[in-house]
């Protein structure tokens, strides 16, 4: 666990390597939510280093431990993408494979489509390639303008738990509810604003790297429908549509680290291939 | 709550059910009927409704025969006998194009139940829907019935959504924790399911009032169909905010008092599966 310098700021960064050796295994860069945190791979990440994986987790600038971006709160998920790059190339990750969920999975798609030379490999999860404007980003412009607005830490937490997937049992969905309310809703509402703008419907073809996309069959705020079409537009991509589970797979499903395992496995024998 | 219904032998000659055996929340399933040439052309004779549209292998059926046809399935669930005094309304939506060899089946499920003034019968209106073999809903639709009563009443109220009655019944069933998170406003919430409103006058945490009607009319109102408010409070949990963001419940009035309640809504609907 460590803080560096990226693009003029404190990230804090998470690792994980098999033995202790926080540099040792195949690099895996995991990306969080929209106004979370590292947090949300808390039970994955020591289990996938086990398995033989370098596994990096940072807080997105703004977010958790990390300090804000000096622009001020990002709008625009390239910007994260960017982010992540000189991440990698600080840590000195060779050919990492990067999973990534919600917004952390549509900056895991942006990654792919601009370095897919300098990736092993993606897992994108509860992200497209565009959200058809919804939400509109003309309502998170004027909540960022009142982000105190009303119950807003209610609206976080139920919210959550109408995405959370139905097979998820009670108390995990709980816990996942409560540890979201933690968030800095200008921060949460910027990621927003990102996530509806950002449209890679046009850059998804040059995606070079293996890639796969999945997406909670429950999970309300990306449709099943947006995650295939997304998965079509790159070349070889394949997706998967996990039953019973939401917008959160890495923090519903029990022994998430060994299902992520089986597909990295997967994307790495692609590349043999 | 699901209930499939043997055919009563008696429904032919005798009364069938009266007003008091329907309950809120009780479901169906008819046999499956596959819809035939002869379907077509006699229903195209009998309406000489002859557009080209109702012709030819690819004919699709008027949308009227869809209700005719949920009708006589409705029949067949035997629930009906000479209790019934008639059919009172119709509201009906035409989802997908019914043709030839199609197979549908009805899926009723009874929404609500209102005694008339006059107290010897009561309405009964039935959510109808037929689906086909995929699941997919082809026509929608209430209906209302109008039943003889077997006794004067009074009705259970538990499932009345929007009533006086219901009104009154949540609001001696609401968590403290309601007053708490009401404990600085001063308004009035409306709840509405169908036709049917009610308003509770709020002034620091407490209801003073539950009425058809707040005098300045409701800070805002949270509504829905009588099938909504049916689901929401026979589902395992409280699932408000997952049929709030999916549409199914819409809200009128004062946005930013509907955001700030969030959680006594909450509270709301979970008195109101309390008393259902």
């Amino acid at each position: 666990m460590r803080y560096i310098d990226i693009a003029g700021a404190l990230a804090f960064v998470e690792e994980h390597g098999p033995g202790g050796d926080d540099t040792a295994g195949t690099p895996v860069l995991c990306l969080h939510t929209a106004g979370q945190s590292g947090v949300q791979w808390r039970h994955v990440a020591p289990a996938l280093a086990a398995r033989g994986f370098r596994v990096v987790v940072p807080d997105l600038p703004g977010h958790g431990r990390s300090e804000p971006a000096p622009g001020g709160p990002v709008t625009e998920l390239g910007v994260y993408a960017g982010w992540c790059l000189e991440l990698i190339e600080a840590l000195g990750l060779e050919r990492p494979y990067v999973v990534g969920c919600s917004i952390g999975g549509k900056i895991t798609l942006d990654l792919a489509a601009r370095a897919s030379g300098r990736l092993a490999g993606i897992v994108a999860m509860a992200a497209n390639a565009w959200t058809g404007g919804t939400p509109s980003e003309r309502g998170l412009r004027r909540e960022l303008a009142d982000v105190a607005a009303p119950s807003r830490t209610d609206r976080t937490y139920l919210g959550t738990l109408a995405v959370v997937g139905r097979s998820v049992p009670a108390e995990r969905a709980e816990l996942i509810a409560t540890m979201h309310r933690r968030e800095d809703p200008a921060i949460s509402n910027s990621d927003l604003i990102g996530w509806t703008t950002h449209d890679l419907r046009e850059r998804l073809g040059g995606v070079r790297c293996p890639a796969h996309l999945v997406v909670g069959a429950d999970d309300l705020w990306v449709p099943a429908a947006g995650t295939r079409a997304a998965a079509a537009l790159i070349p070889g991509a394949r997706c998967t549509v996990l039953d019973g589970i939401g917008h959160y797979p890495m923090e519903e499903i029990e022994g998430f680290d060994g299902v992520l395992a089986g597909w990295l496995a997967e994307l790495g024998s692609e590349v043999a291939a | 709550m699901t209930t499939e219904q043997v055919l009563r032998p008696d429904t032919r000659t005798g009364p069938g059910r009266r007003f008091e055996e329907f309950t809120v929340g009780e479901r169906f399933t008819s046999a499956p009927r596959t819809v035939t040439a002869t379907d077509l052309a006699e229903f195209t004779r009998l309406s000489g409704d002859d557009h080209p549209l109702h012709a030819g292998p690819d004919g699709v059926l008027q949308g009227p025969f869809g209700i005719a046809v949920a009708m006589g399935l409705l029949q067949g669930l035997g629930l009906h006998g000479s209790a019934v005094r008639g059919l009172l309304d119709t509201h009906w939506s035409y989802r997908l194009p019914l043709r030839v060899g199609d197979t549908v089946r009805l899926e009723l499920t009874v929404v609500r139940c209102r005694r008339t003034r006059k107290g010897d019968a009561g309405v009964v209106t039935r959510h109808m829907r037929l689906v086909d073999e995929q699941g997919r809903t082809v026509q929608e639709g209430t209906t209302s019935a109008l039943v003889a009563a077997a006794g004067p009443g009074p009705d259970p109220v538990g499932r009345a959504f929007g009533t006086l009655g219901w009104g009154e019944a949540l609001v001696a069933a609401l968590a403290p924790g309601f007053a708490e998170s009401l404990a600085t406003w001063d308004g009035a919430i409306g709840l509405r399911a169908g036709e049917h409103e009610v308003c509770l006058r709020v002034y620091r945490g407490k209801v003073i009032e539950v009425a058809g009607r707040a005098a300045l009319g409701p800070t805002f109102t949270v509504e829905a169909d009588e099938l909504t408010w049916t689901e929401l409070v026979t589902a395992p949990a409280n699932e408000f905010t997952r049929f709030a963001m999916s549409g199914r419940f819409g809200m009128r009035g004062n946005g930013y008092e509907y955001l700030r309640l969030t959680k006594a809504l909450h509270l709301i609907v979970d008195a109101a599966r309390g008393i259902a």
